[in-house]
């Protein structure tokens, strides 16, 4: 039985890990990969300590600082699927068929991207509908796109198709962006982007591929269409908590409540740090702190029994 | 040994781990930027009648995306 199993391998649960470590915790690490959500970014530029550095370069980094530790044992191409509990801890279940018996679990499994959830977004995905900017940005050379969103991601979409786009959209659900001011000034006036407000996409139209995107205007209720080569989705997130959501306290949005103090979940056994929490900020250098605080807390808990 | 081909772009993360798996397994392979080769485009789109990347190529088995069990299988890996 472990003392912990951390799920999670982005930048929370490597923290977690190597704090886990480094206190001689009986501790496993499940996740599909290392680096989280920035892993497609192509410059983080907010990660203390760096100037800027790619979400590859720091997913590396990340795995190789975990690695380095001696005792943590790491599973690294699995996902957890079910989590049941059981008389002094829990059972921990992947999609891959293994379980593992734990004492506490610490849970920075983060967040997924959010679909449309419209009509033709299934069926074009991968055919115009992207979710990748970095990787696919650059086959949209020379057409028209869509960004659908309006918060950072959303706008760092939009600069990654500058280069390659020769018209791109920014539509955004309502009156403002709520992404970084520097970002924005960039692209108010810049030729190649027009920003529509108030759009709430309907369809994605196309043939073979995308050839247009249909949207109501929020402030009408007029049916319109924008001719597209190319509909970017960025916006926002679902916290991947499905597994403990019979019984730990979630938010409306579907995020751990904890206990901001020790990131206890309403749980006995169960702490959540990161983004899968109901955390105020969304920020990679707040999911380490919070990762680490948990794991201590955890370790505390361990001492004293 | 297999005839590997990768459709990628510059900046694809997932074009990058599946390169690491091939020089990890010392799997040569040939490469076509798409960003800026619009012929390997065409030929991408064709063979995998999508627009994302990476495409890879293994013997004419064609794999979208970086599906780590899939690329190993194709190569006869573990």
């Amino acid at each position: 039985m472990y003392d912990v199993i951390i799920i999670g391998g982005g930048p929370g649960g490597v923290a977690a890990g190597i704090y886990a470590a480094r206190k001689k915790m009986k501790a496993l690490l499940i996740t599909d990969s290392f680096g989280g959500q920035s892993l497609t970014s192509a410059g983080i530029e907010n990660w203390i300590g760096t100037k800027s550095i790619s979400g590859y370069d720091l997913a590396k980094m990340l795995e190789e600082h975990l690695r380095a530790q001696q005792g943590i044992e790491i599973v690294d191409n699995d996902l957890v699927s079910g989590v049941t509990k059981k008389d002094g801890g829990f059972d921990v279940a992947t999609k891959g068929g293994k379980t593992f018996e734990t004492k506490y679990i610490l849970m920075a499994s983060g967040s997924r991207r959010k679909k449309l959830g419209i009509p033709g977004e299934a069926e074009f995905d991968g055919k115009g509908v992207v979710y990748c900017s970095t990787c696919d940005a650059p086959i949209f050379g020379g057409k028209t796109v869509a960004v659908v969103g309006g918060g950072n991601s959303a706008l760092e979409s939009v600069i990654d198709l500058l280069p390659y786009a020769s018209k791109i959209y920014l539509m955004v659900r309502s009156e403002i962006m709520r992404g970084d001011p520097v970002t924005q000034e960039k692209l108010k006036n810049h030729p190649q982007v027009e920003i529509l407000f108030n759009t709430m996409p309907q369809e994605v139209i196309g043939k073979d591929f995308v050839t247009g995107l249909r949207y109501k205007d929020a402030k009408t209720g007029e049916q319109k269409e924008l001719a597209l080569d190319g509909v970017f989705v960025e916006i926002g997130l679902i916290p991947n908590s499905d597994f403990v959501k019979d019984f730990v306290a979630l938010n409306e949005f579907g995020h751990v409540v904890v206990d901001h103090k020790t990131q206890q979940s309403s749980c006995p056994g169960i702490w959540a740090a990161g983004d899968v929490s109901d955390v105020l900020y969304d920020q990679n250098n707040i999911s380490v702190g919070d990762s680490i605080k948990a794991a201590l807390n955890i370790y505390d808990k361990i001492k004293k029994s | 040994m297999a005839n590997v081909t990768i459709y990628s772009t510059p900046v694809c993360v997932y074009c990058k781990m599946a390169k690491e798996l091939f020089a990890k397994n010392n799997v040569q392979y040939n490469e076509f930027n798409v960003a800026s080769d619009l012929k390997a485009r065409e030929e991408m789109v064709g063979k995998s009648h999508q627009l994302g990347v990476p495409v890879i190529d293994i013997d004419g088995t064609i794999i979208v995306g970086f599906d780590q069990k899939r690329i190993e299988a194709a190569l006869g890996l573990k």
